[in-house]
């Protein structure tokens, strides 16, 4: 009997190994294509009811604090969730699951390789392309966007946001999202500088007059993305790339190496206040105010810096997005291209926001119809833009519409056409190691080790990224 | 009677299997919570996910990891921080214990304003001492920014550089970062401790200490000698509950300083989560676990086997 019930028991545990060794619960292995809206309105009776069509916010539309960081996105949902529910009465019921921006990308690719609940529709773009596609989470939408009246209308460099490496389109850009510089016009009596050579000139009579020329993201915090903002920007204005094109790091460049010598001397000569340094989005406070004159950051980021205090006193104190409008209208804060050296057109990072559908989506058709409500009715287009994408519209149509001609956008567009925007990752695939290895390595040279050599420093940087490739 | 005999032979086997019934549940749950994780953590350091699904790389993901710049650091970060969380929590537990077992005046509203720390999350306790010194509006970014009293530019604890390492690479002194999440973890496992080692000390006889007192012992003595001893398996579970807690605990990291300033504070627990969860490596935070399991056991038997000399040195 002892021998028996040692022979289950053994049995038992074999079982449990066996199925533990076995693969994870396969998600489609390759992206799968969409199916066919028609075909499955063929094949599936109509729903006696509206289907729940689950989307994937970094917005919560019952967060209704007013403080919140959050709160352009979350009012655009708490609006605009009603009426998607009423055009679409009986077929969709939208249902949103708010997740943090920081950690969605990597629930969703664990969802999908656990084979567990996905939404149907996902709020992402073009940072997240390669990540999802290297860990099969996304739907190829090539063939069923290019069939939409919408797709002839889109630029085409946001279309190239989306686009993986084997040429599917991943996601839907809705929403291009560059970067610029903010200035507080007063303390630049004679004009945001155009050079490096001009630009220390004047951080330095800042500094007599104890303030600081410029404040960026410039701590490791949240594995380097610092080096998506200001970082690439003065990397991107010297001229310099990350990459080679062929999804090989290349860090250590002249181009590079001038640029990270002049943030280096920005930080060892005091232009920048030490909050830059302290993560945790506090680089901010010194723009609010008006301590650091300037500050490299995305268009999208006017929605989080306030309430602001002017040069002059006067104070923006509504606590949201409308601050830093107001103060542009007023004529305090100004948008400038960032510096470049001679010759050269200043830089800067662009994302592309908008949707996209996940692998194991159960209901497609549903996101489908979302992305198309979107992508066809202007006022919902411009709103998306506005609001939760906080850019400029990719839709030709909509960027010409009145909603983008305020000061604030006029501004925003004369800035970037005298500016060449381009992604910072380029052909590289582990984009958030990329990130945090570059990061690390220019804190190091420009805030830990001010004495180490730079090229060095860059060269251990990329070595170690392209010996994973 | 061959009926009586099955009969007979159904008890027995029903009685000799019983234990095993009645462990079924436990062990079922056991290998579905711990056997299963552990087996397929296994599986996966050896796996790369690529658009086709996963594919078997051998022992890439380990080499990898030994040839990341940052695994060594984090060895080094680990090592100090565990050195400074453990041998800190255990001290300034031990006093405070020997102080709460005197049976001074309101100990019990002691004992209980004590345990605040305990109940609260680590990720909690996080952000509160990230805001206390947040350069701009900190509670203490006033004092601890006044050149006076630190020069000659102030401590700003978050942005503060780690001082020159005084032995090659490794990072000692530590980094004020550094210094300050040791502090703060400290802070809440202090109860924990303090509690174990005070239950420890009321279980010594008292007519122990008095007669050693008698025997002409200074306090020192008693507690070199007489407390110490007595209390050391508890001094043991302690050690062993803050190593694998600061080993493994990332929510303090995460929320105080992210493992920065630079790489400052990136224990190798931040880096797992970093790789799993940012980069989405899961490979190769598989392969990283493991390397931090095998270290969990070497530290748990190097504690023991010390602790076994010590035993038998007393």
């Amino acid at each position: 009997m002892k021998r028996l019930s040692t022979l289950l028991f053994v049995g038992l545990l074999f079982a449990l190994i066996v199925s533990a060794c076995a693969a994870p619960a396969a998600p489609a292995s390759q992206p799968a294509a969409p199916a066919e809206p028609a075909a499955a309105e063929a094949t599936s009776p109509a729903p006696a009811e509206a289907q729940e069509f689950v989307t994937w916010y970094q917005y919560d539309e019952n967060n209704e604090d007013p403080a919140s960081d959050e709160r352009v996105g979350n009012e655009y949902l708490r609006d605009t969730i009603p009426v998607f529910n009423e055009a679409f009465a009986g077929k969709w019921h939208w249902v949103n699951q708010p997740k943090a921006w920081d950690k969605m990308a990597a629930e969703l690719v664990a969802a999908v390789q656990a084979g567990a609940d996905v939404p149907d529709l996902f709020e992402g773009g073009s940072g997240q392309v390669s990540l999802f596609y290297k860990n099969g989470v996304m739907q190829d939408l090539t063939e069923w966007a290019s069939a939409q009246p919408w797709y002839a209308d889109m630029d085409p460099n946001a279309l190239l946001g989306c686009t993986g490496p084997d040429g599917g389109l991943y996601c839907i850009p809705v929403a291009q999202r560059p970067h610029l510089v903010y200035v507080w016009k007063d303390r630049f009596p004679n004009g945001f500088p155009k050079t490096p050579e001009e630009f220390l000139v004047e951080a330095e009579r800042l500094k007599g007059e104890g303030l600081y020329a410029v404040t960026f993201f410039g701590s490791t915090a949240f594995d380097g993305e610092g080096l998506t903002r200001a970082v690439w920007t003065t990397i991107a204005s010297f001229g310099g790339n990350l990459d080679d094109g062929q999804g090989n790091m290349t860090l250590n460049t002249p181009e590079n190496v001038a640029a990270v010598e002049f943030l280096r001397t920005l930080v060892q000569s005091g232009y920048v206040p030490e909050i830059a340094f302290a993560g945790g989005f506090q680089e901010e406070n010194a723009f609010k105010d008006a301590s650091a004159a300037a500050f490299p950051t995305g268009l999208f980021g006017y929605r989080y810096v306030n309430p602001l205090t002017a040069p002059n006193g006067t104070e923006y104190s509504k606590g949201n997005q409308e601050d830093m409008l107001d103060a542009i209208e007023a004529g305090d804060v100004m948008l400038s291209p960032f510096v470049a050296p001679e010759g050269m057109t200043p830089g800067c990072g662009v994302e592309v926001s908008g949707f996209a559908i996940p692998v194991g989506a159960k209901n497609p058709e549903g996101a489908k119809a979302y992305i198309d409500w979107i992508m066809t009715d202007a006022a919902q287009n411009s709103d998306w833009v506005l609001r939760p994408g906080g850019g400029f519209p990719t839709l030709k149509t909509t960027q010409a519409s009145a909603d983008f001609q305020t000061p604030f956008y006029q501004e925003a567009a004369e800035v970037l056409s005298q500016s060449a925007c381009r992604s910072w990752y380029g052909s590289m695939d582990r984009k958030a190691e990329a990130q945090k290895l570059a990061m690390g390595a220019i804190y190091k040279v420009i805030k830990e080790d001010p004495t180490a050599d730079i090229a060095t420093e860059l060269q251990a940087a990329q070595d170690e990224y392209n010996a994973g490739n | 009677m061959q009926q009586t005999g099955i009969r007979r032979r159904a008890k027995r086997w029903l009685r000799d299997s019983l234990p095993f019934w009645l462990l079924l549940p436990t062990i079922l749950i056991l290998l579905a919570v711990q056997v299963y994780p552990a087996l397929y953590t296994v599986w996966l350091s050896f796996q790369e996910r690529n658009p086709a699904g996963w594919e078997f790389v051998g022992g890439a993901n380990f080499r990898r990891l030994f040839g990341m710049g940052l695994f060594g650091e984090s060895i080094g970060h680990t090592t100090v921080f565990l050195l400074g969380y453990a041998g800190l929590t255990l001290v300034i537990g031990f006093v405070i214990a020997l102080l709460l077992n005197r049976k001074l005046r309101f100990s019990g509203l002691y004992i209980t304003l004590l345990f605040i720390p305990w109940v609260i999350a680590d990720i909690i306790v996080g952000i509160a001492f990230r805001l206390l010194v947040v350069p701009d509006y900190g509670l203490l970014s006033g004092i601890l920014q006044n050149p006076a009293l630190f020069p000659p530019n102030g401590l700003s604890i978050l942005t503060a550089v780690p001082p020159r390492p005084w032995i090659g690479d490794i990072p000692f002194p530590p980094a004020p970062a550094m210094v300050y999440l040791i502090l703060a973890s400290a802070w809440r496992a202090l109860p924990f401790v303090t509690l174990l080692i005070l239950a420890a000390m009321q279980t010594i006889p008292s007519e122990l200490v008095e007669s050693s007192r008698i025997d002409g012992a200074n306090p020192r003595q008693v507690i070199r000698f007489i407390i110490i001893p007595l209390i050391l398996p508890t001094l043991v579970v302690a050690l062993f509950s803050l190593t694998l807690s600061g080993m493994n605990g990332v929510g303090m990291v995460f929320s105080l300083t992210g493992g920065g300033p630079g790489s400052s504070t990136e224990v190798l627990s931040y880096m797992l989560y970093s790789i799993g969860w940012r980069q989405l490596e899961f490979g190769r935070a598989a392969a990283l676990a493991l390397l931090i399991a095998a270290v969990n056991w070497l530290l748990i038997g190097g504690t023991l086997r010390l602790t076994r000399v010590e035993e038998r040195s007393h």
